[in-house]
């Protein structure tokens, strides 16, 4: 196949092509073994890979579909390649972000300096829907409240920005590692040659990091993956990773809490439970804490957690920093923690609690991304260049009713990278998932679930909204 | 393992063993349709409708001297027993509730189990009646049954053999027993005795259970209605006969032990050697097989929810109190 009529357009970084003529260095080899690949061979590979996930179930679910609640989520066939230098420089960065966000996740449900020193305004901490007051004056062993963190990066002229930290119940990674057992099974010559860094003994290295977090004296810990149930879009992840790391896959009615401590109900009776790798959210963790009418929780798991006789990763109340106002101040975050500058950069964000922010935004609807504080997976957004001038009215009606609900972004060129589309090249918008990990110490595996807007233009990758994925290769060094 | 889990493993067994069961009578009687008498044909739908205990759909079978009537007739009942969704014990309807049970414990099954099972089910997805009655039905339930088969094959080779492994073998064995049960009474229910069944129902019988060849060796070819059922009930070594069953699913009870609920740990243990002893030691001395076989299948509905009692929804206050 070639690269003919593959187009390269200066606004985005593309992700294989230096210029018209050059795949970067690093893409080489895998350029070179796409031109010997005829387009009957790649569909067949595109379509073997696809064939796999269906045979094997990886599905997921999309809300508000009525027709089956499975479906595929499409894998474009041809990986994503990221350098060993860009990854390093990655890695130092995100190991950076999570150490500050832990750090003020410790301060802000304890002493508060960093509001009492007037770094962030005590109100976009405070008025947080996600800050749970009963969290104060907890701190979790190691002080980590974030064990696995989902970082969504991207890739602009400029270079890489975080998009957003996902510090809740992050998903994904299931598809980096079933990704990649597609990607190795299909292009085996191809991928042994060109010296990729392993996936997929992240379930080894997410089963150290809860032991790591198991309560005192607990050495060999009982884990369990708490999941909301089989009707959860990221149902079969949980599944998966309850498997890798050798945990029970439990739900809310398979835990009680007896004086303080958590057992599960097993055919031979109880058992007690040392760490909950729980998948979710606060708010239906605990009945007797947060919402009452919740059937996923466990009534008295948030007492036990506070008594310190079972772990939870991640730690209720971490929502409150990765809240899309306080992203703008995580940069503030480093330097203030860590007194170090920020690898990694923010996107601009304009937070339309400030009355000159919101000024600028409604002036520049057509040029932003706004974005609703509460929501995630891409729901309740407004992407201005794509929108209508009635879609906007109605947009800067809800805005001007409640600010300090929206914040607002420039229109990110998100870099390209090749995707096999009806059987030729073409390009399309991409972003990385990548996982860090902590318990005692950071770890993070050399990889990321990579989103991709399969639609030609769309710069969506939510899956829930007709993205897919791809396999990100990092070379080794 | 964990309570729930072993639930889903147990009815996982379940509802593949129905499925297989299933498939193996639709096997026999669409291959009937080939070239049997309209008398037998209408007898073998009865026979399949009775033992599931459901009325056909349209209300009730009707003999009618035409080969063109059975036909139709057969081609409705058939989809009815094997695609109707509404229908829970249809093929269709038995293998989605087995699958999904499995896809909910695919960290307890070995990936070879699941991966044969999902393609039993997605191949399932893309056929309807109209499809394996152009071809062959005869094959389609056929295969479906060696699918059931293999399945049971790879969990043999590939299966740990912790409890998951006894509680899915104890729902293949307790599902089995059932089935026999319903199939021989099925087979009596409105007979006044086991004489004026026709011979080709209890013919059908021998072939649903692999047993014709066996059946000849012991008995020769001549074919007594007493001796199939003897041979189904009581053969120890015939696969899948009541007899079997049960004493397979007693030993799967005894490998999983006491169950957290002791009391009914022990009604279980104590019901599945009742029922055992019936079949094993009453039966041979007994005439009223139609009795004996009402008291096993009590006795299994029981066994069932002794089950349930021990392992799976046991109250947990007394326990969490010690």
């Amino acid at each position: 196949m070639d690269f003919k009529s593959y187009d390269i357009h200066p606004d985005f970084y593309d992700e294989m092509f230096l210029n018209e003529e050059n795949p970067r260095e690093h893409y080489r080899q895998l350029y070179e073994t796409l031109l010997e690949f005829s387009a009957e061979q790649m569909v067949g590979i595109q379509e073997q890979v696809t064939r796999s996930f269906y045979n094997e179930g990886i599905s997921f679910t999309v809300y508000g579909d009525e027709e089956g609640t499975e479906r595929i989520i499409p894998i474009d066939c041809v990986p994503r390649v990221v350098s060993s230098e860009d990854w390093a420089f990655l890695e130092k960065g995100l190991e950076q972000r999570l150490k500050a966000l832990n750090r003020f996740l410790d301060d802000v449900y304890n002493d508060g300096h960093i509001i009492e020193d007037g770094v962030i305004p005590v109100d976009v901490v405070m008025e947080c829907p996600q800050y749970r007051t009963e969290m104060r004056g907890f701190s979790p062993l190691h002080g980590t409240w974030v064990a696995i963190c989902g970082t969504d990066l991207v890739r602009t002229n400029d270079g890489f920005r975080v998009l957003e930290d996902n510090l809740r119940v992050p998903s994904g990674v299931s598809y980096m590692v079933a990704n990649r057992k597609a990607i190795k099974a299909t292009m085996r010559r191809l991928y042994r040659s060109s010296r990729v860094e392993e996936v997929e003994h992240y379930g080894r290295i997410l089963q150290q990091t809860l032991r790591e977090l198991a309560p005192a004296g607990r050495s060999e810990p009982t884990m369990a993956l708490l999941t909301p149930g089989v009707f959860n879009s990221a149902f079969y992840e949980h599944m998966f990773l309850a498997r890798e790391i050798g945990a029970e896959l439990v739900e809310g009615q398979d835990l009680i809490v007896n004086d303080g401590f958590v057992y599960m109900r097993t055919s031979k009776g109880l058992r007690r439970v040392d760490v909950i790798y729980r998948r979710v959210d606060d708010d239906f963790i605990d009945p007797l804490v947060f919402r009452p009418d919740s059937l996923l929780g466990v009534p008295g798991l948030l007492h036990a957690y506070q008594q310190g006789n079972v772990s939870l990763a991640n730690s209720p109340g971490t929502g409150v920093a990765d809240d899309k106002s306080v992203y703008a101040y995580v940069p503030d975050m480093i330097r203030y923690y860590l007194s170090e500058e920020p690898i990694l950069s923010n996107v601009e964000t304009y937070l339309c609690r400030r009355p000159t922010d919101l000024e600028y935004t409604l002036d520049n609807l057509q040029n932003l991304v706004v974005k609703r504080v509460g929501e995630s997976g891409g729901y309740g957004m407004l992407i201005g260049p794509h929108s209508t001038a009635q879609e906007r009215d109605e947009y800067a009606d809800q805005v001007r009713a409640n600010p300090a609900d929206f914040i607002s972004q420039p229109v990110l060129d998100l870099s390209r990278s090749p995707c096999l589309i009806d059987g030729t090249f073409e390009p399309r918008h991409v972003d990385l998932r990548p996982f860090i990990l902590h318990g005692q110490e950071t770890r993070i595996v050399p990889g990321a679930f990579c989103r991709v807007a399969l639609k030609r233009g769309s710069l969506v990758v939510n899956s829930s909204q007709g993205g897919g994925g791809k396999d990100l290769w990092v070379l080794r060094g | 393992m964990l309570a729930r889990s072993a639930q889903g493993l147990y009815w996982m067994g379940r509802y593949l063993e129905r499925t297989e069961h299933l498939c193996r009578l639709l096997r026999s009687q669409t291959a009937a349709l080939v070239d049997r008498p309209i008398e037998e044909i209408h007898s073998g739908w009865n026979r399949i409708y009775n033992s599931m205990n459901r009325m056909p759909p349209v209300g009730g079978l009707e003999l009618i001297d035409s080969d063109e009537f059975t036909l139709a007739d057969s081609y409705t009942l058939t989809d009815d027993l094997t695609f109707e969704r509404s229908n829970p014990d249809s093929v269709w309807s038995c293998l989605s509730y087995g699958r999904e049970n499995a896809r909910q414990m695919r960290h307890y099954i070995s990936g070879e189990m699941w991966t044969h099972l999902n393609l039993s089910y997605l191949r399932m997805q893309e056929i309807d009646i109209l499809s394996i009655w152009r071809s062959s039905p005869e094959n389609f339930f056929s295969q479906t049954a060696a699918e059931m088969d293999t399945l049971v094959g790879i969990a043999t080779a590939t299966m740990y053999r912790d409890e998951g492994w006894h509680f899915m073998q104890l729902g293949r064995f307790i599902e089995g027993a059932q089935l026999a049960n319903s199939l021989l009474l099925g087979q009596l229910r409105h007979e006044p005795n086991t004489r004026a069944v026709p011979e080709a129902d209890w013919m059908a019988l021998l072939r649903d259970y692999n047993a014709v060849e066996t059946y000849n060796r012991r008995y020769g070819i001549e074919v007594h209605p007493d001796h199939v059922l003897d041979l189904i009930a009581t053969d120890e070594y015939l696969p899948r006969s009541l007899c079997r069953s049960l004493d397979r699913a007693a030993r799967e009870l005894n490998a999983l032990g006491p169950g957290p609920n002791e009391k009914s740990s022990a009604a279980a243990q104590r019901l599945s050697g009742r029922v055992r002893a019936l079949i094993h030691y009453d039966w041979p001395d007994n005439d009223d097989h139609k009795r004996m076989l009402r008291q096993a299948s009590d006795y299994c509905r029981q066994l069932h929810l002794l089950i349930s009692e021990t392992y799976f929804n046991y109250p947990v206050e007394a326990l969490a109190a010690s």
